[in-house]
């Protein structure tokens, strides 16, 4: 599955432009801040302090209207104080409306990002891998019946069915014990990462479909070839021959899939937490929607910064992901976006 | 194969994926927590109301006699009753249907009016700065979430410049047809129109700009390479004619194909860009619905999404066929 010609590939392409460089860095970079968020984050994502809340981030400044109503001689004055708010180093990209801070709360957020994006494609892969590669090997009704309802799955947008299914199944989270809390080496930070195991599983049932459809493809065409007939023609079990052939050979275009499925699953996770569809407060898009209230009134860091950190993770994925298709040139389609 | 036939065989198809669609909402039904008559009965209903209930709704059936029940009241347009609005469900979800369509076509009228002709410069004129900078917006915008697109939007036009409505939908664009020849003035009505659409657009449309700039830009450089426009410039061909008739041609059928495997994409923005922006369409049904446990109006909107998808995929099916006749002899 992966030989010389597809490692020199992939060191020539890495070589010849900028974008694979970058794309890289990126992920590994995430990937970092998420696995290491509590020795990262400077703070605690969510302990409140009332004596800090809205601080602006580095580099800008913020202005508050203190009014104060006063008598003066019987009169009631009214007293209208501007002071200046200045960002400080402690909290370098500002603190939200209950004076959490911004860094930490964008650093934990990568954990629930990726942590989604990984289970989520693993899921799918699951799932959608031998749906496809039973459907393409025994193909006619079998193939037929898979198919259609392949086509039912894919007419429902992923958006659509997943807030749906989450609406009928409930918000179920799970904690996963912190392990560096656990070792004593980050104290002070959360003892426990929230999983939100309902969007976990529903994302990966709405996305197995392009699993199952790539699959499918690459089956359809390996069993027609001289080796697996060769196969056959010595006895060879179908599941042996799916298992020892079929699947090595369709590895490629499942793994350049499931690059650029993380990055929308990434998505379609924050459009979920936006719409309060999660379990967790730890999550990108639900702090854009907590910043959304706080736009009209000039607190534009709030929602800011967590979309960066969509941005900049889904255009690192996205990277990696033309990297790996142009090195190794399957020909696939997915749905992304949100 | 003619074109006919291969319309006749995927509209065939297209029906048993509807009833398809239409079967996994009506199991929805089955997984539902609360049923349909906690909805309806007081909370102290003694067990009598609620069979009486029950046996009213026909709940009391069996399944397969509720599921053929499900399907006849859907062929005569009866999607069911909303208890917890008290509206007829298909009255519900068709009065939001023409809001989410307008926001859709708007977006994509949005993403094909700047994505083509920047695609296309972008790979006449490769490795220019047009080109980097095309290649760096599409990139950008197809990792964008599109909801956070719509709130910096409204930051940006209308917390700091104040010239376009964060929230909802203002007079609908037949409002505007009519104001041509109606009472109401026209370029008010179309301003107020555009002062609502515009942001909701950009922010559902962006991801497509970038998307289709991508598939126009390799497209169109795959196809300038070919030997057919080599043959056409060597007999004289002016460029124009080259490029615009013969390469951006052939690139448009794959972009049109895309275009219809996304519009599950589409939709699914339209939904979230509805919440965003408190566009009063399928979305926000959709979710208004969930939140409320109104099950019926959850599967009525489900099977109107559904069915609208698998149709406009019918659609983009036998015009590609029409543009592409090598497909129809598959």
């Amino acid at each position: 599955m992966i030989s010389p010609r597809v490692i020199r590939n992939l060191k020539k392409q890495f070589r010849s432009s900028l974008l694979p460089k970058v794309g890289l860095l990126l992920v590994i970079g995430v990937i970092i801040v998420a696995v290491f968020a509590p020795l990262v984050a400077p703070h605690n994502p969510t302990t409140q302090n009332l004596d800090r809340t809205e601080l602006p981030p580095l580099g800008f400044t913020k202005t508050v209207n203190d009014t104060s109503a006063q008598m003066v001689d019987g009169e009631v004055e009214t007293v209208t104080e501007v002071t200046t708010v200045n960002a400080t180093l402690s909290y370098p990209l500002g603190t939200d409306g209950l004076g959490r801070d911004m860094l930490s709360r964008v650093i934990y957020g990568a954990r629930t990002s990726l942590l989604v994006g990984v289970l989520g494609t693993t899921l799918a892969v699951l799932v959608g891998v031998p749906v496809g590669l039973i459907a393409g090997y025994s193909g006619e009704t079998v193939d037929d019946v898979l198919m259609r309802l392949a086509d039912v799955s894919l007419a429902f947008p992923s958006l659509v069915l997943a807030v749906a299914l989450i609406g009928l199944w409930g918000r179920a989270t799970v904690s996963i014990p912190d392990p560096f809390v656990a070792a004593g080496v980050a104290s002070g930070m959360p003892p426990s990462t929230t999983l939100p195991i309902t969007v976990v599983i529903v994302v990966g049932l709405v996305n197995w479909v392009w699993f199952a459809r790539v699959a499918r493809g690459e089956a359809l065409s390996l069993r027609k070839q001289e080796y697996v007939k060769a196969a056959r023609a010595l006895g060879a079990s179908d599941i042996r021959i799916i298992g020892r052939h079929v699947l090595p050979n369709a590895m490629t275009p499942i793994i350049v899939l499931g690059t650029v499925q993380i990055a929308a699953i990434i998505l379609l996770e924050s459009a979920l937490s936006f719409l309060g569809f999660s379990g967790t407060t730890l999550s990108w898009g639900f702090d854009i929607s907590q910043g959304q209230d706080y736009v009209s009134s000039g607190q534009w860091w709030i929602a800011t910064m967590p979309g960066i950190a969509i941005m900049l993770s889904v255009i690192g994925i996205n990277l990696v992901g033309d990297w790996l298709r142009d090195a190794l040139d399957p020909d696939i389609e997915g749905e992304g976006g949100t | 194969m003619s074109l006919g036939r291969l319309a006749i065989k995927r509209s065939l198809q297209g029906v048993g994926v509807i009833w398809g669609v239409i079967t996994v909402v009506f199991a929805l039904r089955f997984v539902t927590p609360g049923s349909v008559i906690n909805a309806v009965a007081p909370l102290d209903a003694s067990q009598e109301t609620r069979q009486a209930i029950a046996a009213e709704l026909g709940l009391d059936q069996p399944i397969y006699v509720q599921y053929v029940q499900y399907l006849a009241d859907l062929v005569q347009g009866n999607m069911g009753y909303s208890y917890v609005k008290g509206l007829e469900v298909t009255q519900m979800v068709f009065q939001r249907v023409p809001a989410t369509v307008e926001l859709a076509v708007a977006a994509t009228v949005v993403a094909i009016v700047l994505s083509i002709p920047l695609g296309v410069l972008s790979a006449t004129r490769r490795n220019s700065p047009v080109d980097y900078g095309a290649t760096l917006f599409s990139l950008g915008g197809i990792s964008t979430p599109n909801f956070w697109l719509g709130v910096m939007l409204i930051l940006l036009f209308a917390v700091q410049f104040d010239v376009f409505q964060t929230s909802g939908r203002g007079v609908t664009s037949v409002a505007v047809v009519t104001s041509l020849v109606g009472p109401e003035p026209f370029v008010a009505t179309l301003l107020e129109w555009l002062s609502y659409i515009t942001l909701p657009a950009i922010a559902l449309g962006t991801y497509f700009v970038a998307l289709i700039t991508r598939l126009t830009r390799s497209g169109m450089l795959d196809e300038l390479g070919k030997s057919y426009v080599r043959a056409a410039r060597a007999k004289g061909a002016p460029e124009s004619l080259v490029r615009y008739k013969h390469a951006l041609r052939n690139t448009l059928i794959p972009v049109i194909t895309v275009l219809g495997l996304q519009l599950g994409t589409l939709i699914g923005g339209a939904v979230i860009t509805e919440a965003v922006f408190a566009w009063p369409g399928l979305g926000t049904l959709v979710i208004q619905s969930i939140n409320l446990r109104d099950w019926p109006a959850l599967q009525g909107s489900l099977i109107v999404i559904g069915t609208a998808f698998v149709i406009v995929n019918i659609v983009v099916d036998i015009i590609y066929g029409y543009l592409d006749p090598r497909v129809v002899y598959d």
